[in-house]
C-alpha cells in the first residue's frame, strides 16, 4: 500500500493523525456530554466530524491509502491519549477510513473535486452506520429511526467532512507550505487534477 | 501475579479484544453482556496494577452513556411484544423491551471494561513496536506514527501558544460555543501549518540517518510472542465462551 509514497507524505499523514486525534477526542467530550441526555441520537449530527482527517489527507497527498490510514492512525492516537473506548475505536477507525476510501477508489484516484470529497464523507458516513448497526445493537430500535439516524449522519458525513474538509485544506494551501504534495501540482494544472 | 496483563503481548491482546467485542455484539440477551462485565473486573482485579480512580473517571462517561441507550432503547425501541411492565410517561414498557434496553446498556458496560482493560495495561511504543514485529506492520508508516506520538506534547504546547497570540492580539471575541467552533479553522490552520513543516523536516532528517524503511528481521526491542500470552489468550477466551453459554442458558 506504501509504495510509492514518500516519507515526508507519510510523516506528514501521521501527524495529521496526531491533530485530528486531538481534535476527535476533543469533540468525543462534547459528544458525551449531549449523549448522556439524548442518547445516541445526539453523534449522529456531528459525525462528520470524525471523517475530515480522511477528506483532508487524500486531498492534499492524492494517493491509494491516503483517507484510510490517517483515520485509523487518528483512531489510535486518541486511544493512546485515553479515549476510554480503546481499541474498540480502531475497528471503527479503520471502518470510517474504508468507507472514505471507497469514494476516491471507485474514481480511481483521479478526481479530488468537492462531489467526489462529500461522497466519500457520505461512504465514511454509511459504512459507519453499517458497523455500529451491529456493535450497537441499532436493529434492537425502531426501523423509522434508525433510518432518521442514517440521514442524519449521511448529511453530516457529507457535510461537515466533505464541505469542511476541502474548506480547511484549501485554507491550509493558501499558506503555501503544501508546495511539494500533490494538491500544488494540481493546482498548478499539470497532474490529476 | 499482578503485572501479568501488563507484561502481555500488546498485539495478542488487541486480537483478543476486537475477537470479544464482535463476538458480543451478536448476543442481544441480557445475561451475556453482564457476565462478561463481571469476568473482564474479575481479571483487572487480579491480574493488573490499575488505578482504580482513573479507572472510575474513564467509565462514568460510559456508564451516563449507558442510560442514554438505555432510555432510548425503550422509548425509540422496535415494538417486540410481550407483557406491559409498567407505563412511564406515556410509554408502555414491556418485559421484552426492557430485557433488550439492559443488554444494549449493559453492552456498553462490557466494551468499555474491555477497553480499559487494553488502554491500562498497553504502553503504546510497545504496541507499535509488536504490530511492525508480530504483524508485519511496514516499518515506514510504524516510526511515522513514532514521529506523530513524539510530536504530541509539541503539539499542545503549540495549541496553547497560538490561542495566547489570538488573546495577545485581541482575536477572539467569540462568546457563543457555535461562534468559537466556527473559530476553530484559525487555530486549526496554523497548527496544520506547522505539523506540515515538522513532517518535512522529520522526514529530511530520518532519510538524512539512512532510514529506508524497509522490512527487517532483527530489532532493536525485540517483543515476543511467549507461553505466557497463551495462557492469557485460553483466559480470556474461556470468560467469552462461559458468558456468551451462561446467557444463553440463563435468558432461555
Amino acid at each position: 500500500m506504501l509504495k510509492g509514497w514518500k516519507l515526508k507524505e507519510i510523516v506528514l499523514m501521521s501527524l495529521f493523525g496526531v491533530v485530528f486525534g486531538i481534535v476527535y477526542l476533543l469533540f468525543v467530550h462534547v459528544g458525551n456530554i449531549w449523549a448522556g441526555v439524548i442518547g445516541p441520537l445526539a453523534y449522529e449530527w456531528m459525525f462528520g466530524i470524525w471523517f475530515i482527517v480522511s477528506i483532508i489527507s487524500m486531498y492534499i497527498i492524492r494517493r491509494p491509502g491516503a483517507a484510510f490510514l490517517p483515520e485509523t492512525l487518528a483512531a489510535l492516537i486518541e486511544v493512546v491519549l485515553g479515549h476510554a473506548a480503546g481499541p474498540r475505536l480502531i475497528l471503527s477507525g479503520v471502518v470510517q477510513g474504508l468507507g472514505a476510501e471507497a469514494a476516491f477508489a471507485l474514481t480511481r484516484y483521479r478526481h479530488f473535486t468537492l462531489p467526489i470529497l462529500m461522497l466519500s464523507g457520505a461512504g465514511a458516513a454509511i459504512f459507519s452506520f453499517v458497523y455500529g448497526y451491529f456493535m450497537s445493537g441499532y436493529a434492537a430500535l425502531d426501523p423509522s429511526f434508525v433510518i432518521l439516524m442514517l440521514t442524519l449522519r449521511i448529511l453530516s458525513g457529507a457535510i461537515i467532512a466533505g464541505i469542511g474538509g476541502k474548506y480547511i485544506a484549501d485554507g491550509l494551501f493558501a499558506t503555501g507550505s503544501l508546495r511539494g504534495y500533490a494538491i500544488a501540482r494540481a493546482q498548478k494544472g499539470d497532474a490529476r487534477a | 501475579m499482578r503485572n501479568l496483563l501488563h507484561d502481555m503481548n500488546p498485539t495478542v491482546k488487541f486480537l483478543i479484544v476486537a475477537v470479544s467485542l464482535i463476538t458480543l455484539a451478536f448476543f442481544f440477551n441480557l445475561w451475556t453482556p453482564l457476565l462478561f462485565f463481571i469476568g473482564i473486573l474479575g481479571l483487572q482485579l487480579t491480574l493488573s496494577r490499575i488505578n482504580w480512580k482513573v479507572w472510575l473517571l474513564f467509565m462514568l462517561p460510559f456508564t451516563l452513556g449507558s442510560f442514554g441507550y438505555l432510555w432510548t432503547t425503550i422509548v425509540f425501541g422496535a415494538e417486540t411484544g410481550g407483557t406491559v411492565l409498567f407505563e412511564f410517561a406515556g410509554y408502555q414498557v414491556t418485559d421484552a423491551q426492557l430485557a433488550v434496553a439492559l443488554s444494549l446498556a449493559f453492552r456498553v458496560l462490557a466494551f468499555s471494561s474491555m477497553s480499559l482493560l487494553f488502554a491500562f495495561t498497553t504502553d503504546p511504543v510497545k504496541f507499535i513496536m509488536s504490530l511492525m514485529q508480530q504483524l508485519k506492520l511496514s516499518p515506514k508508516l510504524a516510526y511515522s506514527v513514532m514521529v506523530g506520538y513524539q510530536f504530541l506534547p509539541v503539539m499542545k504546547d503549540e495549541f496553547v501558544q497560538i490561542q495566547q497570540a489570538h488573546r495577545l492580539r485581541g482575536a477572539d471575541t467569540e462568546q457563543r460555543w457555535w461562534q468559537r467552533m466556527l473559530g476553530a479553522r484559525r487555530i486549526l490552520i496554523p497548527m496544520l501549518a506547522g505539523a506540515v513543516r515538522k513532517a518535512e523536516r522529520s522526514a529530511f532528517a530520518m532519510e538524512a540517518r539512512g532510514f529506508t524503511g524497509e522490512a527487517r528481521q532483527e530489532f532493536y526491542h525485540p517483543i515476543r510472542v511467549r507461553p505466557l500470552d497463551f495462557a492469557l489468550t485460553g483466559v480470556f477466551l474461556s470468560i467469552l465462551a462461559a458468558s456468551c453459554l451462561g446467557g444463553v442458558w440463563l435468558s432461555s
